[in-house]
């Protein structure tokens, strides 16, 4: 073999080894997107059961104070009782927009009853539903984030080559539909 | 047609086989980078206040924990340094006097909370903030203030030593300050006449970096000192057979009672770092340093107590602690400007490839 036809030889083996490279790390980068996404799930999914357990406890210890406002607490409860970890993501982010929401109402209510914010134990428990919130909140945004990650790289090339051969498919966000948001409450 | 032997040429040769050598290298840092810009770019900046264990980035600024660094060529306070010191002598002949990179642990801090991160066995994407050579006549470059103290320094500076620090005019590092740096290469590194080029990159606390690596409660981390005694192998620290080999070896007078017995003042906490909280042993012509009172004590004790429950980053298996200067599309616009860089490499490597074969053919010149 001659040293030219080596040199080609050598010229095609680096560029395979480029593509090839690049075919191996867009593989591998998908596939850390899905896991990061299933991750981010789960990590919501963790405190939304927080929170669905933590609410009976608010609702209870408010009950008694608070006769007037059944109407509050009876959102609160139904919006609860919507919470299914089974169902698709998107059906999931309605709930939990709804419950978001109730839950907010019942804080802003309870504001008016300074007999309510005395109480130690309403306020504790105050405290936590809105650390949930938040964390609720922090989490959707980085599920999100990554989804839209995930999204925009298996449909924008050179990706968007792959996606059919392995069958990836844009994932849900976690977020209501404008339709859904903009829906009245039962309260009103 | 005539050829000409590669021997005709061995400078062109030489350039060839070199331009081979610098395109793989550039290639294969080209596509390190692509990878952790792909890394980068793929994961979502999580908030420090609501991170979850597990996989994350951060991106926030740089402060500092238990104890900083002092950089061994500009001595500015650090939590991170890659410093080199290269002399030729003729122009193409280099040595390498000195080579240092050195890191602590440190906290970084976003709008919502901050986070420690053990930085053991991480990959250091530092800005290079000093790359001067001396001058025609020997003159040592403006930005160069060697190090003259220890490399490790408290990370809260009493208000006294601080005072001190700045009423002291610096003087000018002697030769043998270079010779001490040098790490025993000094009759090289400060008495030779060479051209000298100073590097140094290095990552300071008011930095922004992004950090990508996983969070885990402190109490999950293996020792990040690897200190603990049964380190790398199956059996515990209660183990009888090393509870044997212990009392063995302080029978034979090779292993101390205590830490104090073992390390002397150097035991005692704060000393040498801050302020100690109680009186060490000195030379009777020592100055002794002041005591610290029960409230430092205290809140130095706090500063290196770590819950074990609380998120830390570090790195694990198959995570890397990746630790890259600026926020995070800076940091990914840097790795992917490696990838092009790395591409255009392989353009080298190609090219010289063909050259050297056209070298050895003879075909070259013919």
């Amino acid at each position: 073999m001659t040293a030219p036809t080596l040199a080609a030889l050598f010229a095609v083996g680096l560029v395979v080894l480029i593509v090839a490279f690049l075919i191996v790390t867009t593989y591998n980068a998908v596939m850390a997107l899905r896991q990061r996404i299933d991750k981010a799930w789960a990590n919501i999914d963790v405190v939304l059961k927080q929170r669905y357990d933590q609410l009976p406890a608010l609702v209870s210890a408010v009950r008694g104070l608070m006769a007037f406002e059944q109407d509050v607490l009876t959102e609160v409860a139904r919006a609860r009782a919507a919470y299914s970890p089974t169902e698709p993501i998107p059906d999931q982010a309605v709930h939990a927009e709804a419950t978001t929401r109730a839950v907010r109402s019942l804080v802003a209510v309870v504001e008016a009853y300074p007999e309510v914010r005395s109480d130690r134990n309403v306020l504790d428990l105050q405290d936590e539903i809105e650390r949930l919130e938040s964390m609720i909140a922090d989490r959707r945004e980085l599920y999100n984030d990554q989804v839209y990650r995930y999204n925009a790289r298996i449909t924008t090339l050179p990706t968007s080559l792959l996606a059919p051969l392995f069958g990836w498919r844009e994932r849900p966000f976690f977020a209501a539909a404008p339709e859904e948001l903009a829906r009245p409450t039962a309260d009103l | 047609m005539r050829t000409m032997p590669v021997g005709a040429f061995p400078q062109l040769a030489l350039v060839a086989v070199a331009g081979l050598v610098a395109g793989l290298w550039l290639l294969a840092r080209g596509m390190a980078g692509y990878r952790d810009a792909t890394r980068l770019a793929d994961t979502a900046t999580s908030r420090i206040a609501t991170l979850a264990a597990g996989e994350v980035q951060v991106s926030g600024v740089i402060e500092p924990a238990e104890l900083t660094l002092i950089s061994p060529l500009q001595s500015v306070v650090c939590v991170y340094y890659r410093s080199s010191v290269d002399t030729s002598n003729d122009g193409t002949d280099v040595d390498a006097d000195f080579r240092e990179e050195r890191a602590v642990g440190f906290r970084v801090r976003d709008p919502s909370g901050d986070i420690r991160v053990f930085p053991r066995a991480a990959r250091w994407d530092a800005p290079v903030v000093l790359d001067e050579a001396t001058g025609l006549m020997g003159d040592e470059p403006a930005g160069l203030q060697l190090r003259t103290g220890g490399a490790i320094a408290p990370s809260e500076v009493e208000r006294e030593a601080a005072i001190a620090a700045l009423l002291t005019v610096p003087s000018a590092p002697a030769a043998s300050t270079l010779s001490r740096i040098g790490g025993g290469m000094g009759t090289r590194f400060g008495g030779s006449n060479g051209h000298r080029r100073y590097r140094e990159a290095r990552l300071a606390p008011g930095d922004a970096v992004t950090i990508i690596g996983r969070a885990v409660p402190f109490g999950d981390l293996a020792d990040p000192t690897e200190a603990d005694i049964a380190m790398g192998s199956d059996l515990a620290a209660d183990d009888p057979e090393v509870l044997g080999d212990i009392a063995e070896a302080r029978a034979a007078g090779v292993l101390e009672a205590t830490p104090e017995e073992a390390w002397g003042n150097a035991a005692i906490p704060g000393f040498g770092i801050g302020l100690p909280v109680r009186a060490p042993e000195l030379d009777p012509e020592a100055a002794p340093p002041p005591i610290a009172s029960a409230d430092q004590a205290l809140a130095a004790e706090r500063r290196f107590a770590i819950a074990p429950e609380t998120l830390v980053l570090a790195s694990a298996p198959g995570v890397p602690l990746l630790i890259a200067h600026g926020i995070p599309t800076a940091a990914v616009d840097r790795h992917q400007g490696r990838f092009v860089v790395g591409l255009l490499g392989a353009v080298v490597a190609i090219a010289s490839a063909m050259a050297l074969a056209l070298l050895v053919t003879g075909a070259f010149g013919s």
